[in-house]
């Protein structure tokens, strides 16, 4: 009888033993699968590879960087396409939830509270479309919003709450590339709120802060690169913002001053035609992205 | 002798269970992220990169281009604790193709328990942040993750 037991426990630890042996050489399959899948932050395992990554910036701080250029308000040229149901594509939603995110910080960083309203709900809505809404309900980050509508301060740092609670969210599910396309269609809005607002002659710092911005060009297109594995749709994108750089990268300022965007000391400054030349182009671009 | 094959079946489990853990990635990334949160203090968040990295027979070395601005103050939080060995962080105003580069920022001095770094940029146009990961000769596929935060005023 004792025997018998004996042999049962013996039968059941190998049998426990087996199955966990089992279990963990899956999980070491699973874990190999992950190393080899060709995702921005991974190292890969052989380890020959020295990646080269980029971080980007938010919305919010390239808003602030033209607020504190002089760039002042001007009415109606925010987005006016308020309908994100128009937007089908991950692609479109993303381009233009970066989209609204500019327009949010700038209008928020002007004091145009209505305004900045209207945009946390197109932003909220895309962000559903998205499938990534949830983040506005963390710490009640819509409702803090709307109570603090008259306090431009509160405001500014629940939106940066915001970025952040989005940021954790797309690093966990994965979904780094939203990050990079977001911030591609907010830095061109971004960028065509400046221009519109630029005035011919008169706006040095604006001019040269138009100028800073573009170095960060090549570090988005460097960064949609490194995503484009993820989502094919993300050439196009590419395609598009490399037409800027190429426009930008001819201009004879930026030709005559190949280390312009190493020196401490001095601010690139383009002249008013070659920042018109610029603006065509962020405006066709923006008018493509807008259209979805 | 009904004890002693419970005990030596409790002790394999143990065993086993204890070597699925030590292989586990051990990246608690909200906390981190809290953390990193709380050091940028007055300084209003911008971004943050996770870096995952699998330790390997070789050292690697991983760089992350942070873009930054003219007149803005800058604070980036480094958070290692998701981390089973240390790895190296230092920070360059060129990057790693640079002939000639001097870091800004170093951990090489800091105490091997110390997990979180906070740095304030001086003025510069652009910051390389590099990761030297050592290299790992025991075969125990370590893996791990990294965070910095960056903030700005």
């Amino acid at each position: 009888m004792f025997l018998k037991k004996k042999s049962f426990v013996l039968k059941g630890a190998f049998f426990i033993v087996a199955t966990m042996l089992i279990a963990a050489c899956g999980s070491d399959n699973t874990k190999e699968e992950s190393i080899t899948t060709p995702v921005e932050d991974s190292v890969v395992a052989e380890a020959e590879t020295e990646e080269i990554t980029y971080s980007l910036p938010s919305p919010l701080q390239i808003a602030s960087i033209f607020k504190k250029s002089g760039l002042k308000y001007k009415a109606g040229i925010t987005s006016e396409l308020k309908d994100p149901a128009k937007y089908t594509t991950n692609l479109s939603k993303a381009i233009n939830l970066g989209v609204y995110s500019a327009d949010l910080s700038y209008a928020v960083l002007n004091k145009q509270n209505q305004e900045a309203m209207t945009y946390m709900k197109l932003s909220r809505q895309l962000a559903d479309n998205l499938g990534i809404g949830s983040v506005f309900d963390q710490g009640n980050l819509s409702k803090r919003f709307e109570k603090n509508l008259t306090n431009e301060d509160s405001l500014a740092y629940i939106i940066a709450e915001l970025q952040m609670v989005t940021d954790m969210y797309l690093d966990e599910n994965d979904q780094q590339q939203v990050t990079s396309i977001v911030f591609s269609g907010a830095w061109i809005e971004s960028m065509y709120i400046a221009s519109r607002v630029f005035e011919k002659g008169k706006d040095k710092s604006l001019n040269n802060k138009l100028a800073e911005q573009m170095t960060i060009l090549g570090i988005i297109i460097n960064a949609l690169k490194a995503e484009e594995k993820k989502d094919s749709a993300i050439t196009g994108l590419i395609a598009d913002m490399v037409t800027v750089k190429d426009i930008y990268d001819a201009l004879p300022s930026v030709k005559n001053n190949p280390d312009a965007s190493d020196d401490l000391e001095k601010e690139l400054t383009l002249t008013d035609d070659e920042v018109s030349q610029l603006t065509k182009k962020i405006e066709a671009l923006r008018v493509k992205f807008i259209n979805g | 002798m009904k004890k002693a094959y419970f005990i030596s079946l409790v002790g394999l489990l143990f065993l086993l269970g204890f070597t699925t853990i030590q292989t586990t990635d051990s990246c608690d990334k909200k906390a981190m992220t809290a953390s990193c949160k709380k050091k940028l203090d007055q300084y209003k968040y911008d971004s943050q990169k996770f870096t995952k990295i699998i330790f390997t027979k070789k050292a690697q070395q991983l760089e992350v281009e942070v873009p930054i601005f003219i007149g803005e103050k800058y604070r980036l939080v480094f958070n290692t604790s998701g981390l089973p060995k240390n790895v190296k962080i230092n920070i360059y105003t060129k990057d790693k193709e640079a002939k000639k580069r001097e870091a800004i920022f170093s951990t090489k001095d800091a105490k091997a328990d110390e997990k979180e770094f906070v740095f304030d940029a001086p003025r510069a146009r652009k910051m390389f942040v590099d990761y030297d990961v050592p290299a790992d000769s025991t075969n125990a596929k370590l893996t791990g993750c990294m965070i910095f935060m960056v903030g700005y005023k």
